[in-house]
C-alpha cells in the first residue's frame, strides 16, 4: 500500500536538517521504500510504499518514527517530536474538565453495547453546538496533498486523524441515532446473513453475515464497521450534534466483509491489518481538540472508552550468535540495544541472548528473526559484506528430463524449427473446434479473459492458432513448442505431461516422420513396429501414424484447418517427451568398429500397385546376416531403388560372395511382394 | 633470314619490326604453352636471338637507340605470351558463378524465454544449484498456507490468483482443498523441502499465472526460484549469490543491493535492485536513481522450514524469486512491452 506524506507535515513530527532527497534515499535503504518525491504546487510530497505488516507506518507520524531511527545511522541528527504515544492521560482530563460545566442532566446520553471479540476498543463522545462548514485552508491543503478531497470540517477532522496517526475515525449525527426508551442506543454485533444496509456513498449492501455492524435503538443498521458508515446516520450540512467515534476491530472480519462486498476503503485497508488499541486514545484526544477548535462544538457527554483487555507488552528474545550469523559481524551489546532503542524498543542482554520488550505498535515482532530484521536493516543491509557460500554443495543429480528437453530444443532449432511459447489456457471456442471433453479438462473458475479458460489438454489448438496468425506474413512457418499439457485426474491435480509439438506448413509428412524417427533414435528408442490402428480425428485418415504411447504424426485434417482459417496443408508431430525419457537407454553400448570396408549396391524393383515399402525393406534386411543396411534411395512410379550395404566382420566381401545374397534378396522380394528386379 | 654483315640503324629497326610482327602472329595462333613459346621465339636459335647478336654491327653512335628498340620488341612479345596464356586459362575451365548465395544450414530459433532459462540454469549450476521443476497447477496450500499465508490473509492480495474448479469432491486432507494456478514459483519451496534431503541448493523454473495483463504483466509468465538451506546461513551469502548471478548475467560492471521489504514467507525480506546498465548508477530515464527493481528475496521464515519438515533451530536459509521475462527484458534492448514476449510472431522470434 502506498501513502502520500507531505514534507512539511512530516516535519511536524520529525526534527531534522535532512533534505527531502536524503530522507528518500536513506528511508528506502533501511525502512519503507520512498518511491518518488512529487512536487505539488510548491509542496514536496513523498510517495511511500508501506508493506502490509507495518500498519504503524501508514501515517505521517509513523513515517516520522522510522525516519528518526534511520537518519542518525547516516550521520544526520533526527528526533521524533509530538510523538502521539507521549500523550499523558492528563491532557484528556483537561479536555473533559472543560465539559464538566455542563449540567449532568443536560448531558447527551448514549447507551453503548459492544463485543470485545469483534471490537477490542470502543471510544466515543458527543459534541453539540457544532457548525458544519468548510475546514480552514491548512487542513484542506493537508488532506489534498495526501489524496483526500476535503468535504466539511467534521469529516475532514476524521480524515486528518487517519492520515496523521493511521487510526481511522468516524462521525455520526447524534440526532439521527434511533432511541430506546428515549435514549440513543448503539449496539455493536455480528450481522446476520442478508441483512441490508446502505452506506453513505449511497450503495446498498446485502450482508454476507458475520460482518461487524452497529444497530441503533430503532433496530436499524447504522454502520458497516471499519468499512463505511451508514447513510441514515451520516453528517449532513445542518448537523449540530456529532458523535466522534474511534475504534479497533477484528482484522479478519473486516477483511472478509470488504472482500465479500468488494467494498474496499482506506479505513478497511487499515483495520484489516490489526491496528494498535493503544493508539486509539491519543488519536481521540487530538480529535476532541480539533472538534473544539474547528467546529465550535463543545463536549456534551461523558467519554465512553470500552477496553477490557488492555495491551500487555511481551518479550521476544534472540540469541546473540544468531544475530551475528545473519549479519556476518558481531555487534556489541550496546550497539544492539542502541539500534532497537532508536525504534522505541527497550531491550537488554542476558545469558547470550537479547530480550526486547515489544511496544504496542510493533506487534508484528513476534519471533527472534523479526528482531534480527530490525537490527539488520538499521545496521544497514548495504553494510553487510557479500560472500559466496563456502559450504559443501549437495550432491544432487540434475533431473534427466530437464536436460533432455533442453537438448531436444537445441536440436530442433538446428534442424530449422522455431520455438513458440503459447499460453497454457485455451478458450471455450477452441475446446469446441477440437471437440475436447470439457468435463475432463481443468477449468479456471475466475478467468480473466474468454481466451483463457481451460488448461489445455493438448498443444495442438494453441500451435495451430499461432501458425494461422503467422501465415499472414510468413510463407512456410515451421514451429515447435515443448510445454505441459494438463491431463485430467479425478479428485487430484492434473498430470502435467511434458509434450513436444511440431507443426510444419505444407505436405511434410515424411519430414515429420523422419524427425520422429531421428528423435526416437536419439533416445535409443525403437520406432514402434506394430502401430495401433486407433485414429486421431484431427488428422487425415489416410495420412497419419499412431506412434502408440510416444505420440502421433500426420497431415492435419482439412476441415479442421478450414475452421481455423488455414488455407495451406499442415503436418503435425506430437511426441510425449515424458514417455521418451522413461524409455531412454541410459548408456550407449560400444560396438567394435568393423575392420573391413562395406560394399554397396543399388537394386531397382518394380512393385505391384500400392505396395507399402516399409515391410519390404524390413523383410529384406533380415534376409542375411551380411546385410548391414537397406535404405530407400529413390522412388519413381512403381519403381523403388534400394541401396544395400553388405558388411562382414571377418573379411573383405568378394563379388562372388555377394552374388548369392543378392539373389536371395531378389527371390524374397519376388515371392513375398511380387517385386521384379528392373533390368539394368 | 637476314644475315647482312653491315646494317644501318634504320634497316635494323625495320627488320626487327618484321620479326616482331611474325612473332606476335605466332603467339596469337599457337596453342603451345608459354614456356615453349618463349624458347621458340626469343631464346636459343630463334630469329630474334640471332638478330639481336647482330647489334654489334650497328655503328656505335646508334647502338644505344637501337638497343632500346630491341628491348621494347622483346618485352612486347613476352607480354603477348603472358597475356595469352592467362586469358586462355579462364576460358579453359567451365564457367562458375561465385556470386550466387551459399547453401545455408537450416536456422531455427529458440524462444527468448528458453534462452534465458538456459543461461540462468548454467549460471546457478556453477555454484552448485540444481534446476528442478515443481507443479504449475497446485494445491493452494503450497503457494499460500505452507508459506505462512493462511486463508484470508491480506498478503494474499499481492497475487491475483487464478482458481481451478475442483475435479470431483475435496476429501478430508486440509492441504488438498483448493487448486490454483501457482502465482509464483515459491510453491516449490516446501515441495523441495519435502524431498527430505539437506542441504538444499535449488533453482525451480516454472510457468506462473496471475490475473493481470498489461504493458509490464502477462497472465502467464515464468519465474526462477532459488532456495538455499544449510546451517548458519547469512544475509551476506544471499548477497554473494545475487552478486554472482548479476555479474555473470548482466556483466562484471553491474552491482546489486537489497532493501527492506515484507513477505510472509521470509524474515527478513528484501527487495532486490540491480544497478542500471544504461547510466551505471548515475540515474536516467530507464531507472530509479541508478537502480532497477528486480524482485524479492529473503531469509526463509521458520514457519516455512517447519512446514517443510526442517528444524529452524538447526537449519536456516534464503530464497529468491525473480521473473525470467523481467531479467531477459532488462538485458534485451527494445522490448518495451512484456506482451511481445508471448506474441509468437515469427518476425520477432527470428530476432533471437
Amino acid at each position: 500500500m502506498n501513502i502520500l506524506v507531505p514534507d512539511s507535515w512530516l516535519r511536524e513530527y520529525l526534527e531534522t536538517k535532512a533534505t527531502p532527497k536524503q530522507i528518500k534515499e536513506y528511508l528506502s535503504l533501511c525502512g519503507p521504500s520512498v518511491e518518488r518525491i512529487n512536487e505539488v504546487n510548491g509542496d514536496i510530497v513523498y510517495d511511500i510504499e508501506i508493506t502490509t505488516n507495518r500498519p504503524d507506518s501508514m501515517s505521517v507520524s509513523g513515517i516520522a518514527r522510522e525516519a528518526a531511527a534511520i537518519l542518525p545511522r547516516f550521520g544526520i541528527p533526527a528526533n521524533l517530536i509530538n510523538d502521539p504515544y507521549s500523550y499523558k492521560g492528563s491532557a484528556l482530563l483537561k479536555l473533559l474538565n472543560s465539559a464538566t460545566k455542563v449540567d449532568p442532566s443536560q448531558k447527551n446520553k448514549l447507551i453503548v453495547t459492544t463485543d470485545p471479540d469483534l471490537n477490542p476498543r470502543w471510544t466515543s463522545i458527543v459534541f453539540d453546538k457544532v457548525t458544519i462548514k468548510p475546514s480552514p485552508m491548512w487542513l484542506q491543503k493537508k488532506l489534498e496533498l495526501t489524496g483526500i478531497r476535503p468535504l466539511n470540517n467534521v469529516i475532514d477532522i476524521t480524515n486528518y486523524l487517519m492520515r496523521a496517526y493511521g487510526q481511522p475515525a468516524h462521525a455520526f449525527d447524534y440526532s439521527l441515532i434511533g432511541t430506546k426508551n428515549g435514549i440513543p442506543t448503539m449496539t455493536l454485533r455480528a450481522s446476520r446473513k442478508a441483512e441490508k444496509l446502505i452506506t453513505l456513498d449511497g450503495k446498498s449492501h446485502s450482508l454476507p453475515g458475520g460482518d461487524i455492524v452497529i444497530e441503533d435503538g430503532s433496530d436499524r443498521l447504522i454502520d458497516l464497521c471499519g468499512i463505511m458508515g451508514g447513510e441514515n446516520s451520516a453528517i449532513k450540512d445542518n448537523t449540530t450534534q456529532v458523535i466522534l467515534f474511534l475504534q479497533t476491530y477484528d482484522p479478519v472480519r473486516i477483511r472478509k466483509t470488504s472482500m465479500a462486498l468488494a467494498h474496499r476503503t482506506q479505513s478497511s485497508g487499515l483495520f484489516e491489518k490489526d491496528l494498535d488499541t493503544e493508539l486509539v486514545l491519543p488519536t481521540f484526544v487530538r480529535g476532541i481538540e480539533l472538534m473544539q477548535e474547528l467546529t465550535g462544538g463543545s463536549i456534551a457527554s461523558d467519554l465512553t472508552d470500552i477496553y477490557p483487555k488492555s495491551y500487555k507488552p511481551y518479550v521476544v528474545s534472540v540469541k546473540l550468535q544468531k544475530i551475528s550469523d545473519y549479519i556476518g559481524i558481531k555487534l556489541s551489546n550496546e550497539e544492539l540495544i542502541g539500534l532497537l532503542t532508536a525504534l522505541g524498543i527497550n531491550s537488554s542482554v542476558k545469558a547470550n541472548a537479547l530480550s526486547a520488550v515489544i511496544p504496542s505498535w510493533r506487534r508484528d515482532i513476534t519471533i527472534d528473526v523479526d528482531l534480527i530484521e530490525e537490527i539488520a536493516r538499521l545496521y544497514g543491509y548495504h553494510n553487510i559484506i557479500p560472500r559466496l557460500p563456502d559450504k559443501e554443495p549437495p550432491s544432487t543429480l540434475p533431473p534427466k528430463n530437464l536436460q533432455l528437453e533442453e537438448s531436444l530444443k537445441i536440436r530442433l532449432r538446428d534442424w530449422g524449427y522455431t520455438e513458440t511459447y503459447t499460453y497454457s489456457m485455451i478458450s471455450d471456442k477452441l475446446m469446441e473446434i477440437f471437440s475436447l471433453d470439457k468435463q475432463k479438462t481443468y477449468k479456471i473458475s475466475n478467468p480473466f479473459s474468454d481466451e483463457w479458460v481451460y488448461m489445455r489438454p493438448s498443444l495442438i489448438p494453441s500451435l495451430l492458432t499461432v501458425l494461422e496468425q503467422n501465415l499472414h506474413f510468413c510463407e512456410m512457418p515451421k514451429l515447435f513448442e515443448l510445454s505441459m499439457v494438463y491431463k485430467y485426474q479425478n479428485d487430484n491435480l492434473p498430470l502435467e505431461q511434458s509434450t513436444l509439438l511440431v507443426v510444419s506448413t505444407g505436405d511434410a509428412f515424411y519430414e515429420l516422420k523422419g524427425l520422429a524417427e531421428t528423435i526416437l533414435g536419439l533416445f535409443g528408442v525403437l520406432f514402434p513396429k506394430q502401430l495401433p490402428d486407433q485414429m486421431n480425428s484431427w488428422l487425415e485418415k489416410t495420412k497419419q501414424l499412431n506412434l502408440g504411447k510416444f505420440g502421433w504424426l500426420g497431415a492435419a485434417e482439412t476441415r479442421l484447418l478450414n475452421q481455423l482459417g488455414i488455407k495451406k496443408p499442415v503436418s503435425i508431430l506430437e511426441l510425449n517427451t515424458d514417455e521418451l525419457i522413461l524409455d531412454k537407454k541410459t548408456a550407449a553400448i560400444y560396438q567394435p568398429i568393423p575392420k573391413y570396408p562395406p560394399s554397396y549396391e543399388d537394386l531397382a524393383f518394380v512393385l505391384p500397385e500400392q505396395t507399402p515399402i516399409g515391410p519390404l525393406i524390413n523383410e529384406l534386411r533380415k534376409a542375411d546376416g551380411l546385410i548391414s543396411d537397406i535404405t530407400l534411395l529413390d522412388a519413381f512410379s512403381n519403381t523403388r531403388t534400394l541401396h544395400v550395404t553388405y558388411l562382414s566382420s571377418e573379411k573383405n566381401l568378394a563379388s562372388e560372395e555377394i552374388r548369392p545374397i543378392r539373389e536371395k534378396l531378389i527371390k524374397l522380394a519376388q515371392k513375398r511382394f511380387g517385386a521384379k528386379l528392373k533390368a539394368a | 633470314m637476314v644475315n647482312s654483315p653491315e646494317l644501318s640503324a634504320s634497316q635494323y629497326i625495320g627488320l626487327l619490326l618484321e620479326i616482331q610482327e611474325k612473332a606476335l602472329t605466332e603467339v596469337e595462333t599457337s596453342v603451345a604453352p608459354a614456356e615453349d613459346l618463349i624458347n621458340k621465339l626469343l631464346r636459343g636459335k630463334s630469329e630474334f636471338a640471332h638478330f639481336s647478336q647482330q647489334i654489334r654491327s650497328i655503328p656505335a653512335s646508334d647502338r644505344q637507340r637501337v638497343g632500346a628498340t630491341l628491348n621494347e620488341v622483346k618485352q612486347s612479345i613476352i607480354a603477348a605470351i603472358t597475356n595469352k596464356t592467362s586469358t586462355s586459362k579462364k576460358t579453359d575451365a567451365p564457367w562458375f558463378d561465385v556470386t550466387a548465395p551459399g547453401i545455408r544450414p537450416p536456422i531455427g530459433h529458440l524462444h527468448l524465454v528458453t534462452q534465458t532459462i538456459m543461461e540462468v540454469t548454467r549460471i546457478f549450476e556453477r555454484i552448485g544449484f540444481t534446476r528442478v521443476r515443481h507443479p504449475e497447477v497446485d494445491w493452494d496450500w503450497y503457494p499460500f498456507e505452507s508459506l505462512n499465508m493462511p486463508p484470508n490473509h491480506p498478503a494474499r492480495d499481492e497475487w491475483e490468483t487464478f482458481f481451478i474448479e475442483y475435479p470431483g469432491k475435496p476429501g478430508k486432507n486440509q492441504k488438498k482443498q483448493r487448486i490454483v494456478l501457482t502465482p509464483h514459483t515459491s510453491n516449490g519451496q516446501v515441495r523441495e523441502m519435502e524431498k527430505g534431503k539437506l542441504p538444499i541448493r535449488m533453482i525451480n523454473i516454472a510457468k506462473c499465472y496471475r490475473r493481470q495483463e498489461d504493458v509490464s504483466h502477462t497472465a502467464m509468465f515464468h519465474q526462477f526460484e532459488g532456495l538455499y538451506v544449510d546451517k548458519n546461513v547469512s544475509i551476506g551469502e544471499l548477497k554473494g549469490v545475487m552478486d554472482f548471478f548479476f555479474k555473470q548475467f548482466y556483466g562484471p560492471d553491474r552491482s546489486s543491493r537489497i532493501r527492506p521489504f515484507h513477505f510472509q514467507f521470509t524474515e527478513p525480506s528484501f527487495e532486490v535492485d540491480v544497478s542500471c546498465g544504461a547510466c551505471h548508477g548515475q540515474g536516467c530515464r530507464l531507472c530509479k536513481e541508478g537502480w532497477l527493481e528486480l524482485g524479492g528475496a529473503g531469509m526463509i521464515h521458520p514457519v516455512v522450514l517447519r512446514n517443510g519438515g526442517i528444524d529452524p533451530d538447526v537449519y536456516n536459509g534464503f530464497a529468491f524469486g525473480w521473473g525470467i521475462e523481467r531479467v531477459a527484458i532488462m538485458k534485451t534492448q527494445g522490448i518495451n512491452d512484456n506482451r511481445n514476449v508471448y506474441s509468437n510472431d515469427v518476425r520477432l522470434l527470428e530476432q533471437f
